[in-house]
């Protein structure tokens, strides 16, 4: 191959650096990138036109599933563009519920990253290590709120699940080892020399490119972008807590990570001082099902940066109009920018520091019928019923075992 | 005066055409429309003036005869600037915001694709976030548009 | 003659170094998973996967040169089994010997590189194309370290045949500490030639997909594994024959599992070396081997050739 050679190489929809189908399309010229296309949309499920076919109320479990990791950030953000244009007061004691649960996802999702930045620069330890630790996380959200993601605490007007003095004490003791752990992290992450190498100087964004491509989340951060909408406009309990935002001034990858493994530490710190101001009273109040007409705008500091939900009312039961711009989409132009002129080796890695999500930042599917059919959307009930005959034809039936249990319910 | 209040006396002082119509719904949110040719001005203004500098989305609405689009502009301090303008359906052409900022051209492809917004000035690209084959004419978040039944 | 074959075919030649090549992947795959928390493979993974793979289709790309991409995995399994053959194992004697071996092996030893890179260009994905300029570019970087520190040792025995390097070091116990320093070079310069982490880069899954394999299936997948796995415990072989020539008792069982101690040791080495780094990139490579590498080689060079004057 000479250094002449220009050739394009499509790194994705399928990739195994992309844990998610996407397209980026690489002009290459030996190893050094010339310039990169990216076509998103793969993930496309049509939930913003679902939800202006379905309730409130379904619309909050339909908006919960745009991401599997910040599943509890669009729940909380959809519901409390809600509450603002009913007029709401939402119990204390519910707010200070949402801010644990959102910085215990906070948690999650950073071990997470932390470990899909470790494979992608080919460091499978820091994964085995970071996700063995996530667990502990995991396990605690799964006793809070009934399941490991998607966890269904929010619904309009408050929460669904209250907090005992046990379990505030399971996290507590949870939070300290996670704490421990981080520290070792932040050890590993800031001395090991491979993990250095690998990463300063890679996918540089200056302050002043972070301003005009409107980084979002750790990724601007890291560029000392001073944002996090937890201070600057505060929802739920963050406007009586304190805390840091963290910044730093790598503008790289490195600076990334030291971002997002400092912001571990101040979540411990949130989540402690959750657990010792949470008032008491009640978690929820009464809501009608039909929402006065009227629009408001939401944000919330998702792991991954802003996201932003959009709600207009028109005094029914459904939604005008949902719009949701997840953190994702906010950065895609700062990852054109950071890929310029860099190698391919960098490719993933620079990818993965923005933490992206297309799931959340697509949100229709279209399916394609064998017929010549134009493109359709397919229902939830004809889904379900699909569902149901592909397992059947398989031979699998449930149609008894769901008797049974039905039956068994009642008794 | 607080700071919404001084941001509508800015906005009003500067375009005779907005006073009385800037309503601040609550603490740090700003709602107001417009007409479609003064959108440009505003969000100049907004951006070097007010240093609004950060552009959060564009939301389309389907209202019957009209497409709206509103436009939810962010400052450090945590206000949001939601500027709204209404096109004719039948042809709904707006201007492009990125000359201010960069990251509108998803945004803005998103418009052409859900909502059949014609956006002048956006640069040739991939189309976000439908099929390459999805066909002619199809706008999945207007109001008349209904998934086909099986 | 039939001994001959059974040499070639039984012991210590294909049948034998087949599975010892499988064995040592469990152990690798073993102490990799438990340095990282894991359970890990049950010992017979790799057998099983060689079997699967064994009995999978064989998709052979159409736009790719079927002869050469068959015949690259075949060319490159017969190289590293052959290079096996020269190593003395449970005695310091080997049967094929002859002045001059310990260069034909470290030449047999980057035929399999030469034939990943042909059956990965041959097969024309791009990927395969990327992984494969890789492997031989990162070839010309941890050969010359390789080749250097090897000879140095080579150099102290004064014989370019390994029987002879090993005979005096028996003869000389405690001389081989004196090489200890183009051991650990060497160590380095075996994980560029295995592709492990830290060089693991032209295979990197998360950039190149499988590199020069991507497009290998069935079959040849079967025989690229087995390859590998027999370069791994060839290397370690001529590392521990040449770096650890002690050890070789009057029993030739006794002897043998020395040896065979030696060269898990070594491979011990290679799971914990990639178990706490990253994967470096091709450019960072290069520069680790020249910059750091070569010049420890060369003062192992100088320190033997001091050496010898003094000793004599």
């Amino acid at each position: 191959m000479h250094d002449s050679h220009k050739f394009n190489i499509p790194m994705g929809p399928q990739h195994p650096a992309l844990k998610e189908p996407e397209g980026f399309s690489v002009a290459l010229k030996g190893e050094k990138i010339l310039g990169v296309e990216i076509r998103l949309g793969y993930n496309h499920r049509g939930i913003e036109k679902a939800c202006e076919q379905n309730t409130y109320t379904q619309d909050l479990y339909l908006i919960e599933r745009v991401c599997g990791i910040c599943s509890h950030t669009h729940a909380t953000c959809f519901v409390q563009a809600i509450e603002e244009i009913a007029g709401i007061q939402v119990p204390k004691r519910a707010l200070y519920i949402r801010t644990l649960i959102a910085e215990l996802e906070r948690v999650h999702s950073h071990l997470l990253w932390l470990g899909v930045a470790g494979h992608e620069i080919g460091f499978d330890t820091l994964l085995m290590y970071s996700w063995r630790d996530r667990e502990i996380v995991m396990d605690i959200l799964a006793m809070l709120t009934g399941n490991r993601v998607n966890y269904g605490m929010n619904t309009i007007g408050g929460v669904r699940r209250d907090i005992t003095p046990e379990q505030a004490n399971d996290v507590l003791k949870a939070v300290s080892q996670l704490e421990e752990r981080t520290k070792y992290y932040i050890d590993v992450a800031t001395k090991e020399t491979t993990i250095i190498k690998r990463l300063s100087g890679v996918g540089v964004v200056s302050y002043d490119d972070a301003v005009r491509l409107e980084a979002v989340g750790p990724t601007g951060r890291a560029s000392g972008l001073d944002r996090d909408v937890r201070r600057d406009d505060p929802y739920a309990a963050y406007g009586e807590l304190d805390f840091k935002v963290i910044t730093d001034n790598h503008c790289d990858v490195f600076g990334r990570t030291i971002v997002r493994v400092k912001e571990l530490m101040e979540s411990y710190k949130i989540i402690r001082q959750t657990i010792a101001n949470m008032p008491q009273g009640p978690i929820v109040v009464k809501v009608a099902r039909k929402i006065p007409a009227g629009e408001a705008i939401s944000r919330y500091e998702a792991p991954r940066g802003e996201d932003v939900h959009y709600v207009k009312a028109n005094g029914s039961e459904m939604p005008e109009r949902v719009k949701i711009r997840a953190p994702t989409l906010a950065n895609i132009q700062v990852v054109k920018h950071m890929l310029k002129d860099r190698y391919l080796a960098d490719m993933p890695i620079v990818i993965a520091a923005i933490d992206p999500c297309f799931s959340c930042t697509d949100r229709m599917v279209s399916i394609e019928y064998d017929s010549n059919k134009k493109n359709e959307t397919i229902s939830w009930a004809t889904l379900h019923d699909y569902s149901i005959r592909w397992h059947r034809e398989r031979g699998t039936d449930f149609t008894d075992l769901n008797k049974r249990f039905k039956a068994g319910l009642k008794v | 005066m607080s700071q919404e209040e001084k941001i509508k006396q800015e906005l009003e002082d500067k375009f005779s055409y907005l006073s009385g119509k800037v309503n601040i719904t609550r603490a740090r949110r700003i709602f107001f429309s417009v007409d479609l040719q003064n959108l440009a001005e505003i969000i100049k203004f907004s951006k070097e003036e007010l240093k609004f500098n950060h552009l959060l989305t564009i939301s389309g609405l389907d209202e019957g005869e009209n497409l709206s689009f509103v436009y939810h502009l962010a400052h450090d301090c945590g206000l949001i600037l939601n500027i709204k303008v209404s096109a004719p359906k039948t042809n709904p052409v707006l201007k492009t915001v990125m000359p201010y900022f960069v990251s509108a051209e998803i945004y803005e492809r998103e418009l052409v694709d859900l909502f059949g917004a014609k956006v002048e000035g956006l640069p040739k690209g991939n189309r976000y976030p439908l099929t390459d084959d999805w066909p002619q004419g199809e706008f999945p978040l207007r109001k008349d548009w209904h998934p086909a039944k099986e | 003659m039939i001994k001959e074959l059974l040499y070639i075919l039984v012991f210590p030649g294909f049948l034998f170094v087949s599975i010892a090549g499988l064995l040592a992947e469990y152990v690798d795959r073993k102490l990799y998973a438990r340095l990282q928390n894991r359970i890990g493979p049950p010992w017979f993974q790799p057998f099983a996967d060689i079997i699967k793979l064994i009995a999978k289709e064989e998709v052979t790309p159409c736009q790719a040169n079927p002869r050469m991409f068959h015949a690259a995995p075949l060319f490159a399994l017969t190289a590293v089994i052959t290079a096996f053959l020269y190593t003395p194992l449970w005695h310091t004697s080997s049967p094929f010997s002859f002045n001059g071996d310990i260069i034909m092996v470290l030449y047999l030893l980057t035929i399999p590189t030469l034939a990943f890179f042909i059956g990965g260009w041959y097969s024309t994905s791009l990927f395969a194309r990327i992984g494969s300029v890789r492997a031989v570019t990162q070839l010309f970087a941890y050969e010359v370290p390789l080749f250097m520190s090897i000879l140095a040792s080579a150099l102290l025995a004064n014989s370019w045949s390994l029987v002879d390097i090993v005979l005096f070091y028996t003869r000389h116990p405690w001389y081989w500490c004196f090489n200890l320093i183009g051991f650990f070079v060497s160590l380095v310069a075996l994980l560029g030639k295995l592709e492990k982490t830290p060089f693991d880069i032209p295979e990197a899954e998360t950039e190149v997909v499988a590199g020069a394999f991507t497009e290998y299936s069935g079959k040849l997948l079967a025989f690229l594994r087995l390859c590998i796995d027999i370069e791994m415990v060839s290397g370690a072989a001529l590392l521990a024959a040449v770096f650890f020539p002690f050890g070789f008792f009057q029993s030739a069982f006794l002897s043998f599992v020395v040896f065979i101690l030696k060269i898990l040791g070594i491979i011990a080495l290679i799971s914990l070396l990639r178990t706490v780094v990253a994967r470096l990139r091709i450019d960072q490579m290069i520069d680790f081997c020249w910059k750091l590498l070569v010049p420890f080689a060369l003062l192992q060079i100088l320190i033997n050739l001091v050496l010898k004057g003094v000793l004599r």
